[in-house]
């Protein structure tokens, strides 16, 4: 946790520098204030900032921990609760199933999308000419809003107007109507997932094998390396501190996908696609449980402050 | 040949890719009829309807005019906000080694999932009137964006050269002066990729609008995407039609910054 650490100071310090006083590291040379009559600090530029992060963080955050301890009735606050919203939650047998779903979810797209990835991003990388128009078509999939991509694959997805029932018929199988079974939805929703995000994956796999300096390949070549053995001993260690970090940022993405699910099943059929964010979206919104969806909240919180704080090392890893 | 399974293998990935832009493009365009008239790669008796449906009977004029004011709004103060504070990171060494571990709490801000925020921010904007309202959402994005501003302006910031704005403050510029005249200018290409990128996330976010949100007072483009199919029965036609119309400003804004739109999505691990 120590992200809450840092934080807290960064509120704190602007306000303790007396206004006035120059900075202690670096001097301000005489005749270099900050404009007109009043010398401020450069922490001053900082208040607007750290205000503005606390209020739709810190604040947030610390609120969302308060009302998972307050017992709510119809959305209205009847004051604290104790554990008791922990305890419902941890005993609801359908936050179990989304804690399920999702950790499926998160292992199948982020799995099947560095390995895509990585291995297209391999086929491709001898062909350098090609790699702007590739790279301009493969970011399309990840600008656009996950609604829009929801529309796009329903539209795709619904019998009567999409394409996969037709296809399944051309190979004289029957149409499989894929968002209105358990295991096909599910499919369904994993593909759409990987659409949107192997592109992310391969142009950064890509970028690396670019800019991969190929002194030490040709040496390993020459020296009679096979190229299974190239590939794991100079060009994967090579990529893996930016493949590391875009694994953790697509992770901690994936543990919060809401929108195309939203649009594409809204966690159905039954509860087949429900990951967690659709599950607590409809306990607080649609039943208006706020202490419960709170509590289950902070449980997932705790398991993304974790990973984020390995992101943050890995980007510093991958920065140096 | 390898050379032409490369080829085919290159053709093949741009197909996946971009197959579902076209295919929604193309329901779009069609006759009612058509679309439920089995597969047709582009429109055979093409029309405008589905997009005038869109306009006259589902009010989308409301959900654009909602999501450019409040977009353009909240990226104007996100990008002053944050860039004064990512000069002053960049350039000033702080107390408490706040320099890095303020860029730290804006790559941790950026990272929470939304879904983290949401409930505590809907009952606070409930207890202050602002649900429902745009100024409410400008807020929040304003604070969401900061982040993002922080952490990539810092970097942009600290490549220029400090000579620059010293010899600008030596011939009378202040502090503020300086950076405005000399600094900003240096930096508006870094400037302006930041600001694509908030305009692109600022603009794609549903979770959030969708929350706090109830009406097209306030609702903007994704919401007003998803309200279509929400109804019983799903009005294909019209509901591609707003694909398009969400997708389309995002695709012209990312095929401006494409060259830097790996290191913003990675957040700079990669450049």
């Amino acid at each position: 946790m120590g992200g809450a650490a840092v934080t807290t100071e960064l509120v704190v310090s602007p306000e303790s520098p007396e206004p006035g006083e120059p900075p202690r590291g670096r001097k301000v040379r005489p005749g270099s204030g900050w404009g007109g009559r009043f010398v401020a600090s450069p922490y001053l530029l900082l208040v607007p900032a750290a205000v503005a992060l606390a209020g739709v963080s810190l604040y947030p955050l610390f609120y969302g921990v308060r009302a998972s301890f307050t017992h709510y009735l119809y959305g209205r606050d009847f004051g604290t609760n104790g554990l008791t919203n922990y305890r419902n939650a941890w005993n609801d047998e359908f936050f179990r199933q989304a804690m399920e779903t999702t950790a499926k979810y998160v292992i199948c797209t982020v799995t099947i999308e560095t390995l895509l990835g990585l291995g297209l991003a391999l086929l491709v990388s001898r062909e350098i000419r090609f790699s702007s128009p590739i790279r301009v078509g493969l970011i399309l999939p990840m600008t656009i809003a996950p609604v829009v991509v929801g529309v796009m694959w329903r539209l795709i997805y619904d019998s009567g107007v999409g394409v996969t029932d037709p296809l399944f018929q051309l190979f004289g199988a029957s149409p499989p109507d894929v968002l209105a079974h358990n295991t096909s939805a599910f499919i369904a929703v994993v593909v759409v997932d990987v659409w949107e995000w192997t592109p992310l994956i391969f142009l950064i796999v890509l970028a690396g094998l670019q800019s991969m300096p190929q002194e030490p390949l040709e040496a390993a070549r020459v020296d009679g390396a096979g190229r299974v053995r190239l590939f794991m001993d100079h060009t994967l260690p090579m990529l893996m501190p930016v493949l590391l970090v875009a694994i953790t940022l697509r992770t901690i993405d994936a543990i919060g996908t809401f929108d195309q699910i939203y649009v594409l099943t809204q966690g159905g059929p039954g509860t087949a696609t429900r990951l967690i964010s659709i599950y607590a979206y409809n306990t607080a919104f649609l039943f208006t449980q706020y202490g419960q969806a709170a509590a289950m909240l902070v449980m997932l919180l705790i398991m993304v402050m974790l990973l984020m704080v390995v992101a943050v090392r890995l980007m510093r890893r991958a920065a140096r | 040949m390898p050379r032409i399974g490369l080829y085919l293998g290159i053709t093949l990935i741009l197909v996946v890719a971009l197959f579902p832009f076209w295919w929604m493009v193309d329901t779009s365009l069609k006759q009612p009829v058509d679309i439920f008239g089995g597969v047709t790669l582009y429109p055979h008796h093409p029309t405008t309807s589905n997009y005038s449906r869109l306009f006259d009977v589902y009010h989308f004029g409301a959900y654009l005019e909602n999501s450019l004011i409040i977009v353009a709004v909240s990226v104007a103060f996100s990008l002053t906000i944050g860039t004064l504070a990512a000069y002053a990171l960049a350039r000033f060494q702080l107390r408490f080694g706040l320099n890095q571990s303020a860029l730290v709490v804006a790559l941790l801000v950026r990272m929470i999932p939304g879904i983290l925020l949401v409930i505590p921010l809907y009952i606070t904007l409930a207890r202050w009137g602002l649900l429902n309202t745009r100024l409410g959402l400008i807020l929040i994005y304003t604070g969401l964006n900061t982040s993002f501003v922080i952490w990539m302006m810092q970097s942009f910031l600290a490549e220029i050269p400090r000579d620059i704005e010293e010899a600008a403050m030596v011939d009378g510029d202040s502090r503020l002066t300086a950076l405005w005249r000399v600094v900003i200018p240096l930096a508006a290409p870094g400037l302006a990729a930041t600001a694509i990128f908030c305009v692109i996330t600022t603009y794609n976010d549903f979770l959030i609008a969708l929350s706090l949100t109830s009406t097209t007072q306030a609702q903007t483009v994704p919401v007003g995407v998803s309200t279509l199919i929400g109804k019983i029965q799903i009005e294909y036609g019209p509901m591609a039609a707003a694909g398009v119309i969400g997708a389309l400003p995002i695709v012209i804004f990312a095929l401006v910054v494409q060259r830097h739109f790996v290191r913003g999505l990675t957040l700079g691990a990669v450049k």
